[in-house]
């Protein structure tokens, strides 16, 4: 049906949660109209099949701080994650596969979930949140003169914070909506504070100032030490100190976490009004109600990976652009799109195209079809056989060229700013397809190679369409076949660019793009042709917030018993992980707090 | 066809054939039917190749269809493999059914004409191991090999270098091993002389269609090469990192055509001719200003680069 086309993932091949959701319901319309007849029965004659206060979408960075706050607010907490762990520790072979989490690649891996009594329920169909959290780098971004920074002599305040996240002269706070900026620099010292008492170790070296921030504020947590845990090991993951020890600290709290299940909608009393009463989520291939008798939170991570979503605000953003993360996690704007159904609005969706944040990024491992800058996914990882190759890291981009679909350079392979994301993104000629820019990909020779020290075989690179090689360049062309390249790159062209190319290169001047000196020839054989496609990271807008995290709806109105936090937040755009962790405690606090 | 008719047609179609490389075997999908759909799947089709095809000069009998072969209105389809002749160009190849008598019906005798077009393989051209910059008038060496499509062996096939104006500056043979790291690209290594003049030249190389095994499509590539007047001076770059003055190695220092790399101490030499110059340096992970220079006699210059923090938010592991 062509409405799975149009909402599937950046992957094609792969089942997205919302593909699985519009599968004979006709996508999002009907949905939402089977939403406002399921709410036409009453709350009161509804069949719950679990009940807690608040129950909490997604067990990430912003969920699990919202259902330990929650807890230590008193309040009873359900948290329901889609997947089989909040970050990768629970591969069992053999058990009971997730059929309903849309997540095709997970099923296939034969990744099974675990049940865990307790009286706080964490919903979690796994995407998002333990999930990447636990690839990140683990780099906390709080100020406002926490102890660390008191301890490495670093002045700073709550009004310090709010000066620099609300600077005009920069992008990435220009666009912030300042009441939201008011209560997260309020809230850094008690989150970090927060994250201290709940066992969370951090090394003690400042880093920074970063992006908006004037003084060092970056703190980076300690790599959990349990190497079977991690989702990504070797690479430094710090963020699995983070997630794993707030999982341990919400479990002893008694939050329980539901995963492998994956949440289907948002319960409103009456469809587009009144109070919020709960969710469905399915597990097993079977729907469950869950009430939640003070707030749901909404904690899924974002929508980078649904293509349909986030051309909203870019049309350039189209099914070639992979979205880093994945396969462990895909961000499939499941929360903004439940909470939409049910009448809530987006906000602050300047911020999404602004051009200041991490919302594309170059490749930093090429030959893969996930080669997001810092995440490489070693044989020795549980995702290996779904991303099937680690890249090839590239340490100097004089070493190859970058060619669009039509084999045609397009910018300065040196850079990596919004304008060369810009060049890569801009029509390359095919009539067939007018929006987003095709593959891009790395053209280089066994000289580049070896200066790399690049093996480029597998398990490095992926043949399976992300890696080709050939003994000439014109060949080169000729074998190059992706699903994302519509038409096959012709033999001459590139032979005609990478000719051109070695001619500026002789010269000493790259008269087209003014690549630096450009250095290196491509003319020893073999050839070879990796995958490059600048992939996509931060989600930058969402959901519209109250100061306490409740969703607002499109008339401007709260939306009683609904929250949300973390990158489905709209608002305040920071990279990374500061963010989630603050508004997840604000929306803990403030659902735990509301009268049932 | 009404069935009052005395006679019954036999209908042959074939699909159209792609076009085929030389000596390649093929497929050719034959369907027998009669308008009045009666059953020929039993009728027998000959198959006549060109009469140049060394490969299959006698009339071969088209098999009747095998079980699970598909129907196709009512007509069977039967595969048939053949191998295109070892000569490009068009070839024809017929398929007859004589008169027979099927369903209590005769049917009249049937000839299709298939053309089919043969091509010769494909080929292409590597050129490397080019010395930049070269000197006015001196010998210089470069490999060049080509490769069939079909991976077939080169080795004697004929290269050439020409210049822009199609004039002939060495030529070659290919050798017969394949270069190291490739499946079959056939290689030569030729020697040429500098032009007396110093630019930019763009050059080709062309590998002459040829009667191998199998024909060969002709290939021709281009390629760029510096020339420069002798050296005169010595230039001495030493590259620091700012803020510290500390040396930086493996440092590209770029001077128009000419480059070096800097060494443990941050050094490097250039001998090139008297000349304004920009002076580019690049490292990986640093900045650097173009500097101009002006060369008319032996020089030192000392430049640093700045580091460019990663500005990647989460890079964590490099640090």
């Amino acid at each position: 049906m062509g409405k799975n086309a149009t909402d599937r993932g950046a992957a094609s091949g792969e089942v997205s949660r919302r593909a699985f959701l519009s599968t004979g319901a006709a996508g999002v319309a009907l949905a939402a109209g089977r939403t406002r007849e399921a709410n036409a029965q009453s709350g009161s004659q509804r069949n719950w099949d679990r009940s807690a206060e608040v129950v909490v979408i997604g067990a990430g960075v912003a969920g699990l701080p919202a259902a330990i706050t929650a807890r230590d607010h008193g309040a009873s907490v359900i948290v329901v994650d889609e997947n089989y762990d909040i970050g990768g520790r629970g591969i069992l072979s053999g058990g009971r596969v997730h059929l309903g989490g849309g997540h095709a690649l997970q099923q296939k891996a034969g990744i099974t979930a675990r049940d865990h009594g307790a009286s706080v329920i964490v919903v979690d169909e796994n995407y998002d949140i333990g999930g990447r959290g636990i690839l990140s780098g683990g780099r906390v971004h709080l100020g406002g003169g926490h102890a660390l920074q008191q301890q490495a002599s670093i002045k700073d305040s709550a009004d310090q914070v709010f000066a620099d996240w609300t600077r005009h002269d920069t992008a990435d706070a220009r666009y912030s909506d300042r009441d939201l900026v008011r209560v997260f620099a309020d809230e850094n010292v008690p989150t970090f504070n927060f994250l201290v008492e709940n066992g969370v170790k951090f090394n003690e070296r400042p880093i920074g100032p970063e992006r908006a921030s004037t003084v060092p504020r970056t703190f980076v947590t300690v790599e959990w030490p349990i190497a079977s845990q991690l989702i990504a090991p070797g690479r430094g993951r710090n963020g699995s100190g983070l997630v794993r020890q707030l999982e341990i600290a919400a479990r002893q709290k008694g939050a329980e976490i539901l995963l492998a299940h994956e949440m289907k909608s948002i319960i409103r009393e009456q469809g587009r009004s009144g109070k919020v009463l709960g969710i469905t989520a399915s597990h097993d291939g079977r729907m469950i109600n869950i009430e939640a008798r003070k707030g749901v939170i909404i904690a899924t991570g974002g929508h980078t990976g649904n293509v349909n979503f986030r051309r909203t605000f870019d049309p350039r953003l189209t099914e070639e652009y992979q979205q880093a993360c994945m396969p462990y996690v895909h961000q499939g704007a499941d929360g903004e799109l439940a909470a939409m159904e049910i009448g809530g609005s987006l906000w602050a969706t300047a911020n999404q195209t602004a051009e200041a944040g991490s919302a594309i990024t170059k490749t930093r491992h090429i030959g893969c079809r996930w080669g997001y800058a810092t995440l490489v996914y070693q044989p020795e990882s549980p995702m290996f056989h779904l991303a099937k190759a680690t890249g090839l890291t590239v340490a100097d981009w004089q070493d190859v060229i970058f060619v669009n679909q039509a084999g045609r350079r397009f910018w300065n392979e040196a850079d990596g700013s919004y304008k060369f994301f810009a060049a890569a993104m801009a029509y390359s000629g095919d009539p067939g397809k007018l929006n987003g820019g095709g593959p891009i990909w790395a053209i280089f020779d066994a000289d580049a190679a070896a200066r790399e020290k690049w093996n480029p075989k597998p398990p490095h690179v992926d043949p399976d369409g992300f890696f080709f090689s050939a003994d000439t360049v014109s060949e080169l062309a000729g074998k190059i076949r992706n699903p994302y390249q519509k038409q096959p790159i012709s033999g001459a062209v590139l032979q005609e660019t990478v000719n051109r190319y070695n001619g500026f290169v002789a010269a000493g001047v790259d008269q087209d793009f003014k690549k630096p000196t450009p250095m290196y020839k491509i003319e020893t054989p073999p050839f070879f042709a990796a995958w490059s496609t600048p992939i996509l990271h931060d989600t930058l807008t969402g959901l519209r917030t109250t100061p306490n995290a409740e969703v607002v709806d499109i008339h401007g109105e709260v939306i009683p018993g609904l929250y949300c936090a973390g990158e489905s937040q709209g608002g305040f755009a920071q990279h990374g992980l500061a963010r989630c962790l603050v508004f997840g405690r604000v929306a803990g606090r403030h659902a735990a707090k509301r009268s049932a | 066809m009404s069935a009052g008719a005395a006679t019954h047609a036999t209908v042959i179609t074939v699909e159209d054939p792609a076009e085929v490389a030389v000596g390649a075997e093929f497929v050719l999908t034959v369907l027998v039917s009669c308008p009045a759909g009666c059953d020929l799947s039993g009728i027998p089709i000959e198959v006549m190749a060109p009469p140049d095809n060394a490969t299959a000069t006698v009339p071969a009998p088209c098999p009747p269809p095998h079980a699970g072969e598909g129907r196709e209105g009512g007509a069977v389809a039967r595969r048939v493999a053949l191998k295109a002749p070892l000569r490009a160009g068009e070839h024809v190849w017929h398929l007859s059914c004589a008169a027979h008598k099927s369903s209590g019906w005769h049917h009249d005798a049937s000839l299709l004409r298939v053309p089919v077009r043969v091509r010769p393989h494909e080929t292409s051209l590597a050129v490397w191991a080019i010395p930049s910059p070269v000197v006015t008038s001196r010998p210089f060496a470069i490999k060049v090999g080509a490769k069939s499509a079909a991976g077939c062996d080169l080795t004697g096939m004929p290269i050439a270098v020409r210049d822009a104006a199609g004039t002939m500056l060495a030529g070659g043979v290919l050798g017969d091993t394949p270069w190291p790291g490739t499946s079959s690209l056939y290689w030569t290594e030729l020697t040429l002389i500098a032009p007396a003049e110093a630019g930019m030249f763009s050059w080709s190389v062309e590998l002459a269609a040829a009667d191998l095994a199998l024909p060969h499509q002709g290939s021709s590539s281009r390629f760029s090469i510096a020339i420069v007047d002798p050296p005169e001076h010595k230039l001495t770059i030493k590259v620091v990192a700012q803020g510290t003055a500390s040396p930086v190695e493996n440092a590209q220092v770029r001077l128009g055509a000419y480059r070096a790399t800097t060494d443990g101490s941050g050094l490097a030499e250039l001998m090139v001719p008297k000349g304004p110059y920009d002076l580019n340096v690049w490292k990986s992970g640093y900045d650097a200003p173009t500097a101009a220079i002006v060369i008319d006699a032996d020089l030192a210059v000392e430049i640093a680069i700045a580091l460019i923090p990663d500005e990647n938010p989460d890079a964590v592991w490099q640090m």
